[in-house]
């Protein structure tokens, strides 16, 4: 098992916060597609939410609108719903990944812990490559993948 | 149609994976690469060539052999970029706080007029 986690760790993201706010709330803005569309995507992206079925197998379905005019259609599904804990889903298209949030509540505030998880240290690079090209980064032949250090290790 | 020469496409292939793997260790000559793999050594060379293209690997000529060498100088440049993406989604999240923080605010004023 071990070796299963070790090879995790080049091919995932994980942020964590700790929110002022009570978890009630927090779940709140995470669930309710009225307010996910408010804040969900990067600056200066709004988005359409299609479907969202916050349930384990529920489609969770948006559009993607970026400031340069171009729309990205997202298709996820959501894998794991404990009310107030966790939510488990998984990116179907573009690029694949799994994302883990867990909610912990801590008197008034919310722990945060957020895990993406990507099939291999090449979809992650693939993906950011993705978001590289909407957010409009230089383009660059060059531009390689870690599988080198990953071979070296 | 021009061949789409990058890094996503040079490491498609398991066997191009598999020849950054061996030299990324040590530099190998193309026949002590050739010897590896069960296939002509032209299908190799192929993909050596490639890899070249991809700027993953060059040769290297010493003397009369030519060593395939990985370009090592390019990694850092790809964990920026991976920083780059991690960044992006700080950024998500603190769009998140900050929209969180308003409702907050908005709930805590409504239950002060009521």
């Amino acid at each position: 098992m071990q070796s299963a986690k070790d090879n995790m760790a080049d091919r995932e993201l994980i942020f964590s916060r700790l929110l002022d706010a009570p978890v009630t709330l927090v779940w709140k803005i995470w669930t309710n597609q009225k307010h996910i569309a408010l804040w969900w995507g990067p600056d200066g992206f709004t988005n359409t939410i299609i479907k969202m079925d916050v349930k384990p197998g529920g489609e969770w379905h948006l559009i993607m609108h970026g400031p340069n005019g171009k729309d990205y259609e997202i298709k996820s599904v959501f894998r794991e719903i404990v009310k107030h804990k966790k939510i488990v889903y998984e990116q179907l298209n573009h690029f694949k990944y799994i994302a883990t949030i867990q909610f912990e509540s801590r008197d008034d505030k919310t722990h945060l812990h957020w895990q993406m998880l990507f099939e291999s240290r090449e979809s992650l690079a693939q993906a950011a490559k993705s978001y590289g090209v909407i957010d409009g980064f230089k383009q660059n032949a060059e531009r390689l993948i870690d599988y080198l250090s990953q071979q070296k290790q | 149609m021009e061949a789409r020469r990058d890094v996503f496409q040079a490491i498609a292939d398991p066997t191009r994976r598999a020849i950054i793997g061996l030299v990324v260790k040590k530099p190998l000559t193309l026949n002590a690469v050739a010897e590896k793999f069960d296939m002509s050594r032209q299908a190799v060379s192929l993909h050596v060539k490639i890899l070249t293209e991809c700027g993953l690997i060059v040769i290297k000529r010493q003397g009369r052999e030519r060593y395939c060498e990985t370009k090592l100088d390019s990694l850092n440049e790809v964990s920026k970029w991976i920083e780059q993406y991690k960044q992006h989604w700080e950024d998500r999240l603190d769009s998140m706080e900050k929209y969180l923080y308003k409702v907050k605010r908005a709930q805590n004023n409504a239950k002060r007029k009521r």
